[in-house]
């Protein structure tokens, strides 16, 4: 008896195996019936029509996941995670890389031959380096209109350049996500008060006005105090100022300093050509300016450590202490000081309900960037593009997994409630629907707890415009309203090795030289000798790799 | 005693303790700051100027932190690491100094020279990776106490301890009938104390304030230390790439929050720390050889 059992059971695992690698290969030629991983039910009737073990479901495809922003290590058994691996007839096995020493972390598991199936990609720049050592696999587009047609149009009508940025020698190696955020520029904040106080009727638009406001600032006791202890701005607003001139040379003087590259190497096309920002004449004449108003006590000694000087990084304690009457930096949502009516308790954005903690009395108002002498302006803008998911060479082994996350990408935007489950949780528990509105019941969450609750962990980093906007009506109409102001975007520049080669030491060289040079401590022509080195020591260089690889790209 | 002091002694005694006194403020009111903070609102922390006593309470950061399981699960991984950690160190340098510091071992020059080698040349970061995975110690608390087990800096320092001790102390015990373990045990081991405290401490701090290895070797959360879950606390929402990616301003902590965090974490050590020192100051006393 036992071994008839024993006998059986090994039979029914050969038929098992044979229907699973039938059904692989069925995926292979007929795409249409790709759905195999898919507990929908048309699958089953597709693949297994004439198979004898008709009702034998297949094995859960696994996957080793590290296709998110890790905060903390994803509980597997999360309602979300169960969820999803139910939907998909899938497995996680979740890799859990800190997320601030990422590269640190990554690289060495990496070094060591392991990968994951599904990998997350949070500097661009690697893309190169990663399929060089042979990590990523090349997904074709034919794949991506096959199992996630809607995702792909939606890239292909609203940010055609995140094909580009996933892009590298002609081949696709990753899935492009978008930021919604990007298409709106970093917002100008004005003292409302501060203006009435000194007499300035209308929020400056023109430098000569933002100028006249912030000269009064220091000078006209705009706080009433009777010192002389206020300043125009700080660092949050330079870069606002700088753009006045051109594409701003640094976009955050704090994270440039700190070492951030990406924050000072903008590039900017200047007749056809992608040039570096911060080395363009125009730069020259916007820091003749800054150093002029340094000079004068317009801007806050203590820009040099950043107005944020604790906390959350769009925080900026010089303004809430009224110490400066202008800042930025931050988005639009930060600063929103209209209350959404259909939400009791809500104070508004996390940085006014700040300012309006220390300042009861204080009054903010949003601007528009400074107009320069050319008619220039402009905040910074983030990439409207997110960090790419990749699938490696490990993963491209089974194509059961590339079919399996693309598949996801596409419930995720075609799928409301999926939506919401993969990036806010549980539904019932930490979200629900009311009509249609959604109302979230875990907003204090922090990103480690939404991540161990499963929260976008799985959505794939999808985040698509549609279902934003109709998860946050008020915030997005907020935003259409306030931050309806110009800004440079941010030039998408493809991957080269010479340019990650070089970066550190451009920076470096570039944010000492803004400092130097807006302190005093070097003269205003120390700009020509610092273009020169700047070229001389890898700018020239990249900027040759850089236009090479771009019109290649665009096939020029 | 002395019973009187003439003017120079005064002298030189109000400058010390002045001196004293900056060292102690230097270091009080950072901390002080610190436990501050960890009680104040926001309101209160975005204000400028030294938060050294708190104006307003706001319980909020404490009521947050000891609900977050992680630092607790982490807090006794951080005990055990530092307690297992500690033990296999003093073992195994206690036991591979001795050999090395007895002139009568065979090529005592070359293994010297071979132990020493490891402090000048190390593998590196990917093949220790590489050696801690093909040992199957990968997410084990053993990936953090084997490949640190032994310094070869405090093996050294043990087996300079060591040489001095006197050859005729274990001569005599020899001519009274004591085995090699016996006089390693009951001679060496009670002379050494001093040095074995010392490198105790050392191995012990250095353990507790180690993150970066529990990083790179340990997955899963809950076997994390303490250091790399108060590390990810207090980087929080420091870095827009945060919302680059996220769809919308994410809840962060606080710095309330935040330095709750810390204070909870260092309070215990603190509390034990003055007691321990005592035995160290004793340590180092103790067992010395006199005369």
């Amino acid at each position: 008896m036992k071994t008839t059992t024993k006998r059986m059971a090994a039979l029914l695992a050969c038929i098992m195996l044979v229907t699973l690698l039938a059904a692989c290969a069925g995926n292979n030629n007929a795409p249409e019936s790709g759905n195999a991983g898919n507990t929908d039910g048309a699958a089953g009737q597709t693949n297994n029509g004439d198979n004898a073990a008709v009702e034998e479901p297949e094995e859960p495809v696994v996957l080793e996941w590290l296709g998110y922003d890790s905060y903390a290590e994803p509980d597997a058994d999360s309602a979300v995670v169960q969820m999803v691996e139910e939907k998909f007839n899938a497995e996680f096995d979740f890799w859990y890389v800190d997320a601030q020493k990422w590269d640190d972390n990554l690289n060495v598991k990496l070094a060591a031959g392991e990968m994951p199936d599904v990998l997350k990609i949070p500097n661009r720049q690697n893309i190169a380096k990663y399929v060089d050592q042979g990590i990523l696999a090349p997904i074709p587009k034919e794949k991506f209109e096959e199992l996630a047609p809607t995702y792909t149009a939606f890239i292909d009508e609203n940010y055609p350049e995140a094909w580009d940025g996933v892009m590298f020698n002609g081949e696709i190696y990753a899935i492009p996500t978008t930021n919604l955020n990007g298409s709106y520029p970093t917002v100008v904040i004005w003292r409302q008060d501060w203006l009435d106080n000194v007499g300035i009727a209308k929020v400056p638009e023109t430098l000569e006005e933002y100028e006249e406001a912030l000269y009064k600032f220091r000078n006209d006791d705009p706080d009433g105090n009777g010192q002389k202890d206020t300043y125009g701005l700080s660092d949050f607003a330079l870069p606002n100022i700088l753009g006045a001139f051109g594409y701003p040379g640094i976009s955050d003087f704090k994270q440039a300093a700190k070492g951030d590259p990406s924050k000072s190497l903008q590039f900017t096309e200047k007749d056809g050509q992608l040039v570096f920002a911060a080395v363009q004449p125009e730069m020259k004449e916007a820091l003749a300016v800054l150093q002029q108003w340094y000079a004068d006590g317009i801007i806050d000694p203590e820009f040099l450590t950043s107005e944020n000087t604790t906390g959350y990084w769009a925080d900026s304690q010089a303004f809430y202490n009224g110490k400066i009457g202008l800042t930025g930096m931050g988005m639009f949502y930060h600063w929103r000081h209209e209350l959404d009516p259909s939400l009791p308790d809500d104070v508004g954005g996390g940085q006014y309900k700040a300012f309006m903690d220390a300042q009861p009395d204080g009054e903010l108002a949003f601007g528009v960037p400074a107009v320069g002498p050319e008619g220039k302006s402009g905040t910074p803008q983030w990439d409207t593009t997110s960090h790419p998911v990749a699938i490696t060479t490990k993963a491209a082994e089974d194509p059961r997994k590339l079919d399996t996350v693309l598949q996801m990408v596409e419930a995720a935007v075609t799928d409301y409630e999926y939506y919401l489950s993969v990036t806010s949780g549980e539904e019932g528990v930490d979200w629900k629907l009311d009509g249609d509105t959604f109302v979230n019941l875990s907003a204090a969450d922090s990103v480690a707890d939404q991540n161990k609750k499963g929260k976008n962990v799985l959505s794939v980093k999808v985040s698509y415009d549609e279902y934003l906007k109709k998860k946050d009506p008020f915030i997005y109409a907020f935003g259409d309203k306030y931050a309806n102001i110009n800004g440079y975007t941010s030039m998408f520049v493809p991957t080269v090795e010479v340019f990650e080669k070089n970066s550190s030491a451009l920076n470096k060289l570039t944010i000492e030289t803004y400092l130097k040079i807006i302190t005093g401590e070097s003269p205003v022509d120390a700009f020509d000798a610092y273009t020169e080195q700047f070229m001389r020591i890898g700018g020239t260089e990249v900027e040759e790799a850089v236009n090479a690889a771009y019109d290649e790209l665009m096939g020029r | 005693m002395a019973t009187k002091m003439n003017f120079g002694d005064r002298l030189f005694l109000i400058g010390v303790y002045a001196a004293l006194l900056v060292l102690v403020l230097s270091m009080m009111l950072p901390l002080l700051q610190v436990v501050t903070i960890s009680l104040s609102p926001p309101k209160v922390v975005n204000s400028y100027g030294f938060h050294l006593f708190p104006t307003v309470l706001d319980f909020s950061g404490y009521a947050k932190v000891l609900r977050y399981d992680a630092i607790w699960t982490a807090y006794g991984n951080t005990v055990l690491r530092t307690l297992l950690g500690t033990a296999i160190t003093l073992l195994l340098t206690f036991l591979g100094a001795y050999p090395l510091s007895k002139k009568r071992l065979p090529h005592r020059k070359f293994w010297t020279g071979f132990v020493v080698l490891t402090m000048f040349f190390s593998g590196g970061m990917i093949p220790t990776y590489l050696l801690v995975k093909g040992l199957g110690l990968m997410n084990t608390i053993w990936a953090l106490v084997l490949p640190s087990a032994i310094s070869v800096f405090l093996l050294l320092i043990v087996r300079n301890f060591m040489i001095a001790l006197p050859e005729s102390l274990e001569e005599s015990a020899k001519i009274d009938g004591a085995n090699d373990v016996f006089i390693l045990f009951r001679i060496v081991l009670p002379l050494s104390l001093p040095i074995i405290a010392t490198v105790g401490l050392y191995t012990a701090v250095w353990h507790w304030n180690a993150w970066f290895d529990s990083m790179i070797y340990i997955q899963e959360e809950s076997k994390q230390v303490l250091q790399l879950i108060l590390r990810r606390i207090l980087l929080e929402g420091q870095d827009v790439s945060v919302e680059t990616s996220a769809s919308m301003q994410a809840a962060v902590s606080t710095e309330t929050v935040k330095m709750a965090a810390l204070v909870v974490s260092v309070l215990p050590i603190m509390c034990v720390y003055p007691f321990l020192q005592k035995y160290f100051v004793k340590g180092t006393l103790i067992g010395s050889v006199k005369g």
